[in-house]
């Protein structure tokens, strides 16, 4: 269950992952969470671009950059095999 | 007897508020395929059963704790005018979000009313949303609408008026669990001696958002009675924990919901908008592509639009000798030919080129590439002290500086939105455009494209070192970092971006009718003045302005005549063309053939001018939108004699360096 814990930054494109914490200051939490990203959420990478993401929560896209994306700490979900 | 209530449309960015208010109101409030188009709440009006309603859009918001200018707008409105209803427009295809959003409004105990939006998208993927479930569970009306087409906008009315008569509403709130509710109820105990806060807001609410730490909650509450014992309160918890469980428990209470409400349609892999992504935001390929769009763009519009250029061209020059050799008594016959047709005409000339741009910049809008560009271009501005949000406003910034620098409002930093207002104005807007077509077509022929595209670049390099000097002088700290949605790709139909280019393309059209026709009077008055003088000569009044400001601008090569069209570009800056219309006015030669033929000009001395009109002072339009969302003289102040100087400076240099690199032109 406990997977290793990575930041979002360092996965590749196509991989799914659940948040796990959000590393941030209470504004940025509060802004992630407004937007879906919070703990448990399921994230999937769309495309990186040096350490830049665009992850998908459910229908929505969101970039961001590489700075959110280090903070953003995330448990990799194997698909079933 | 006609009652009047006012309703709010809220919801997330980019869900359909605008669309579905033009449809509710009949207005045309420009849309496009972005998060953060609205950024001024805007008003209309309807009447439906014997009732008046206001509608007021505000712009969107995740949540209600605000971090940008636009989202406070729209926070403001909603908790300090306290509108009758608000209806909170959903995106049916992307519920758990939305309705977070839902969760907080129905803690602040206004009326609500829920309009499920894009239900079409959601249908056609396959999910059934039970609309009647959703309601009874949430305790609001939910109804279905599509704004794009108009459907549900009958029963939203009626929807809202009946919350508004009912009176007694009751929203379900979110169980925060015994812990976090046991600190909402001694919260809101404490809050109880602060009455006057009591009044305006619901104490739970107030509660709510003390523990998810909202700083103007906060600092509310902190200037009040209740203050201490809040604070002695808030000291004794973890409040990273509590806020982190809220938000969880937020997203649980909605997830429970939907299992009762909601049955998926399948999609859920990678959609054709990831697979373009893949391709648009690469690493290597994003930039290139970015910039191969734009150099078709700016190809597009000169060579699209010359040929019927110079049809109008041909045309307005006729038109003015004609009227200047037929209409009697001679004055009023120069009034017409020599000021309003030469004057006006010089610059309705360019209304092709103009609507070509506006529709390319339509198409970007609608597309969903904006947003991409702005992700792309978030490296390279960070590096430079610049958000990738503010990539945005630069764009918009192509057609027009006002609602470039309105746009600005969606960045979150105070620091981040003044660079951005600021460095605006070096965007080349369209009303610049006249004055390159006129002059690179007239001076540089086959090489016109590649000298205008020079000039736009020259504008994005100038705004972005900016930025960096502001940023590492008078305005230091670090760029906010970059969260933005990425709308879908939407191919646009030719009708919106039609319509989007017709709404801008005819603003450009009646500038031309008021603003930019008294320039030309101006000028044609100063230039027949005192009576007797020879038209547009030296002895004239407008000679005397000339050569009071020539010394200034001598250095650069400029003579009296370029001095005045630039005096008068202050206006808006196609009045640089529309003045050396009128002060060239005379004869059946084309504007282009005249400054040709006058020794005054070269191309370097163009160029130069060129570089000048892009760079200096922005129009009296500009000046006064950086006064309002700066709230200061001081920064406006700045930011005129900044543009002046560094349009000094480069037009000066770029003169001087001009016959190295034209060579044999």
């Amino acid at each position: 269950m406990m997977n290793n814990v990575c930041p979002l930054v360092l996965l590749a494109a196509g991989t799914e992952a659940a948040i796990a914490e959000i590393r941030g200051g209470r504004g940025l939490r509060a802004r992630l969470s407004g937007m879906g990203l919070c703990s448990e959420a399921r994230v999937t990478i769309r495309s990186t671009n040096c350490g830049s993401v665009i992850v998908a929560v459910g229908d929505a896209r969101y970039a961001l950059s590489r700075g959110i994306a280090a903070k953003i700490l995330v448990r990799e979900v194997q698909e079933a095999a | 007897m006609t009652k009047t209530i006012r309703v709010a449309l809220t919801g997330n960015p980019n869900v359909g508020k605008t669309t579905l208010f033009n449809a509710l109101t009949g207005s045309r409030q420009h849309v496009g395929n972005w998060p953060g188009v609205t950024v001024e709440k805007k008003t209309g009006r309807v009447s439906h059963n014997g009732y008046d309603i206001e509608i007021v859009d505000l712009p969107g918001t995740y949540s209600l704790t605000a971090y940008s200018v636009d989202e406070i707008v729209a926070r403001d409105f909603i908790l300090k005018e306290k509108p009758d209803v608000v209806v909170q427009v959903v995106d049916a295809t992307n519920l758990e979000r939305n309705l977070y959003l839902t969760t907080q409004l129905a803690e602040l105990g206004v009326p609500i009313v829920i309009a499920l939006n894009m239900a079409d998208a959601a249908e056609a993927r396959g999910d059934t949303i039970d609309r009647e479930k959703l309601s009874a569970l949430l305790e609001i009306p939910v109804v279905r609408t599509v704004g794009t087409r108009g459907d549900g906008i009958g029963a939203l009315l009626d929807a809202a008026i009946r919350v508004v008569k009912s009176s007694s509403h009751h929203e379900r709130t979110v169980d925060y669990g015994s812990e976090v509710e046991a600190m909402i109820t001694s919260l809101t105990d404490a809050l109880a001696i602060d009455r006057s806060l009591s009044v305006q807001y619901p104490r739970r609410w107030l509660a709510v958002k003390l523990l998810e730490g909202d700083e103007s909650v906060l600092t509310l509450v902190g200037e009040g009675p209740a203050s201490a014992r809040v604070q002695n309160l808030l000291s004794s918890i973890d409040a990273g924990e509590y806020e982190a469980s809220m938000a969880d428990k937020r997203y649980e209470t909605i997830a429970a919901i939907l299992l009762q409400v909601r049955s998926a349609g399948a999609s859920e892999g990678a959609s054709a908008s990831d697979m373009l992504d893949r391709v648009i935001t690469d690493r290597y390929l994003g930039i290139p592509i970015f910039l191969a769009l734009m150099w078709g763009a700016f190809e597009l519009t000169f060579a699209v639009g010359a040929p019927f250029a110079t049809a109008i061209e041909v045309g307005t020059a006729w038109l003015a000798e004609f009227a200047t050799s037929s209409i009697g008594p001679a004055w009023l016959g120069s009034l017409i030919g020599d000021g309003v047709i030469s004057g006006v005409g010089a610059v309705l000339v360019f209304l092709p080129n103009i609507f070509i741009l506006f529709l390319i910049l339509a198409l970007l809008e609608d597309s969903g590439y904006l947003a991409r560009a702005a992700f792309i271009m978030d490296r390279p501005l960070h590096a430079l002290g610049l958000p990738g949000k503010a990539f945005i406003p630069m764009l918009i910034g192509f057609g027009c500086n006002v609602p470039a620098i309105m746009a600005s409002r969606s960045i979150e930093g105070e620091r981040d939105r003044l660079i951005s207002i600021l460095v605006n104005p070096f965007m080349s807007c369209s009303a610049r455009l006249p004055v390159y077509i006129l002059f690179a077509g007239t001076f540089f022929g086959t090489r016109a494209g590649g000298v205008m595209f020079f000039l736009y670049v020259l504008g994005i390099v100038v705004a972005i070192v900016s930025a960096k000097l502001f940023r590492s002088t008078i305005l230091k700290g670090e760029s906010s970092p970059f969260i933005m949605e990425m709308p879908p790709y939407r191919i646009p139909t030719a009708m919106t971006s039609l319509l989007h280019m017709w709404s801008r393309g005819s603003l450009y059209l009646r500038k031309a009718g008021t603003i930019i026709l008294l320039g030309a009077l101006l000028v044609w008055v100063l230039a027949s003045f005192p009576y007797g003088v020879e038209y547009g000569s030296e002895a004239s009044l407008v000679g005397s302005i000339g050569h009071l400001v020539e010394p200034l601008v001598a250095p650069i090569g400029f003579d009296w005549k370029i001095a005045v069209a630039l005096i008068f570009g202050f206006l808006a800056k196609e009045v640089v063309i529309g003045s050396l219309g009128v002060l060239y006015g005379t004869g059946e030669e084309t504007l282009s053939a005249t400054i040709l033929a006058d020794p005054g000009f070269s191309p370097a001395i163009a160029l130069s001018l060129m570089v000048f009109v892009l760079l200096y002072t922005p129009c009296v339009a500009v000046v006064g939108v950086i006064k309002k969302e700066t709230q200061s003289w001081k920064w406006t102040g700045f930011s005129v004699v900044y543009g002046l100087i560094v349009a000094w400076i480069l037009a000066f240099v770029i003169g001087r360096l001009a016959p190295f690199f034209l060579g044999g032109a």
